[in-house]
């Protein structure tokens, strides 16, 4: 057991006696840090987008990004984004990309708080692990999809998980570390950062989701307001369900019930840590809460996207929908949009329909941003209601509004910022260079993916669900989510989605 | 927290629901279904361009 210092969603640092996996959803924040997870990840998000777009006006600084093809030979496999760096070959982008990011991520984990040299070496086995599980996952057996790209490969088989099959690989793989070898797992946790990672991912597909809805701006907009059904969905159904049944099904008490309740309801981890921090709950609680967030994402994230392909695709967008209203925490999430993307498509290009890529992960994305936004709102109602009628004190500490501002997910501005600037740019007339500025940004947004997904799969310690007491909270989310959330949520999606299509290639 | 204090916290006596907690939850429910019920009718009313 350590004693750990848990960085909560609002910024202060709360202390606690935790397990070692405990430890590592937090990783080591020795002091509070100079700047958060979501302010690091809207510096290097736009940065990268920024260098990106230098490309629309002068030299491109970005060309030299590792991209991965589907394989039959490996040799062929790797190379750089751009045409203009295809003299670095395959290895020198990789060498370039995984240098690059070694610099900054350290820098910015200097900038966290942390110890750069640990978490630079901890890193590299992350990039290492992370980056050959993408390569294996996209190795012509696992990846090709449709009969003529199994000829064009020469394989007479293949598992057909797409070319993005490569997450579940780095997922699996990050499976098997932490469950078979902990202590390698606990050796990694330095640079096991999921949050930060999908939280630079999400702010780079900002301009991605931008470039691809400015070719049809109303049917964008038309699904930016069906969002809203999210967010009354997450927090004002779910939520209230979920606390019941948690508090009369299986009396929990209030400061477990609350935590529990966000976590399955809202966004996970950030939504049980802020809720825990709204209710006054002691640190260990939203904690114990979070890790079973993460454990549960893992198995929906292996399960969903393959039930949306066999079951959702006609309905492309329902799918989508459906996936960033039942997967807990923005990196399972918004990474399973990802692969649910892939995996329908793909579906629907072997039937001959060839629906425009992005679409899907920007309806995933938008439904979890847009509840998101409203995490501080919430923790403040649940706050006041605590302080003031359930755990009244004397000259006791009141909730604050500016509490709302405090636990506002900041790297959502970060998601705006490129949104507009990719917004502007596309209506203003930049096109084919833009479009492909925005796809070397769009490169280290699939890097930042892999990462995301290796590092869900390190923190996930299924020998948890064995421990003394840890079963009666299981089964709360269990009963919750397969019994109520999954199932609302996809009616609900089915409203508001049924019949909207992409819009098709060319 | 260790296994003996997690389980002997989750075999508490039962907390029951205070007044506030039932408005808390009939309120969010109430408002939602009725939020959920409005917005299904833009929808019907502003289909998806």
């Amino acid at each position: 057991m350590h004693e750990v210092h848990v960085v909560c969603a609002h910024g202060r640092v709360e202390t606690g006696e935790l397990s070692m996996s405990e430890a590592a959803l937090s990783p080591n924040a020795p002091v509070a840090p100079r700047l958060g997870e979501d302010g690091l990840a809207v510096i290097v998000g736009i940065g990268v987008l920024i260098l990106a777009l230098v490309s629309l006006y002068g030299p491109d600084l970005l060309g030299w990004a590792v991209t991965t093809s589907v394989w039959a030979d490996p040799t062929k496999a790797l190379g750089a984004v751009s045409k203009a760096y295809a003299g670095l070959g395959g290895a020198g982008a990789l060498v370039t990309t995984y240098l690059a990011l070694l610099v900054v991520l350290s820098a910015g984990a200097a900038a966290l708080g942390a110890e750069v040299r640990k978490f630079a070496v901890a890193f590299t086995v992350v990039f290492i692990i992370a980056y050959a599980s993408w390569f294996v996952g996209s190795w012509a057996y696992i990846a090709t999809v449709t009969p003529a790209d199994q000829a064009k490969f020469g394989v007479s088989w293949s598992l057909r998980l797409t070319n993005e099959g490569g997450y579940i690989v780095a997922l699996i793989v990050g499976l098997v570390i932490a469950n078979a070898f902990p202590r390698f797992a606990d050796w990694l946790k330095d640079a096991i950062r999921p949050e930060l990672y999908i939280k630079i991912a999400i702010v780079l597909l900002g301009a991605f989701i931008a470039v691809t809805a400015a070719g049809k701006l109303t049917l964008a907009s038309s699904l930016l307001l069906r969002g809203v059904a999210a967010i009354v969905e997450a927090y004002l159904i779910y939520w209230s369900v979920v606390y019941f049944i948690a508090r009369k099904w299986f009396g929990f008490s209030r400061e477990w019930a609350a935590p529990l309740a966000s976590g399955v309801s809202i966004c996970g981890v950030a939504a049980a840590i802020a809720t825990g921090g709204a209710i006054r709950a002691r640190p260990q609680v939203p904690v114990l809460v979070s890790s079973l967030v993460v454990i549960f994402a893992v198995v929906e994230v292996l399960i969903l996207p393959f039930l949306a392909q066999t079951f959702l695709s006609s309905q492309p967008l329902v799918a989508a929908a459906w996936i960033g209203l039942a997967v807990k925490t923005d990196g399972a999430a918004v990474a399973a949009g990802g692969i649910t993307e892939s995996l329908v498509l793909a579906k629907a290009a072997a039937e001959g329909i060839n629906y425009q890529p992005g679409w899907l992960i920007a309806v995933t994305t938008t439904v979890k941003v847009f509840i998101d936004i409203f995490i501080g709102v919430w923790a403040f109602i649940l706050a006041y209601i605590w302080t003031n009628h359930i755990n009244v004190k004397a000259g006791g500490e009141k909730a604050k509004a500016s509490e709302i501002w405090e636990r506002f997910p900041k790297f959502v501005l970060g998601f705006i910022v490129t949104f507009a600037a990719g917004l502007a740019l596309a209506l203003g007339g930049a096109g084919p260079k833009l479009a492909a500025a925005v796809g070397e940004a769009n490169t280290f947004r699939v890097i930042f993916f892999i990462l995301t997904f290796f590092s869900i799969g390190v923190l996930t310690d299924f020998r948890k669900l064995w421990r003394e007491g840890f079963g009666k909270l299981a089964a709360v989310y269990l009963v919750s989510l397969f019994g109520f959330v999954i199932w609302v949520g996809l009616i609900i999606s089915w409203l508001f989605f049924a019949g909207v299509k992409p819009p098709l290639v060319g | 927290m260790s296994d003996q204090e997690l389980r002997n916290e989750l075999k508490a006596p039962v907390e029951p629901l205070l007044p506030i907690e039932k408005k808390l939850i009939g309120w969010s429910l109430g408002i939602g279904v009725a939020l959920l019920v409005l917005l299904v009718i833009i929808n019907h009313f502003l289909p998806v361009a």
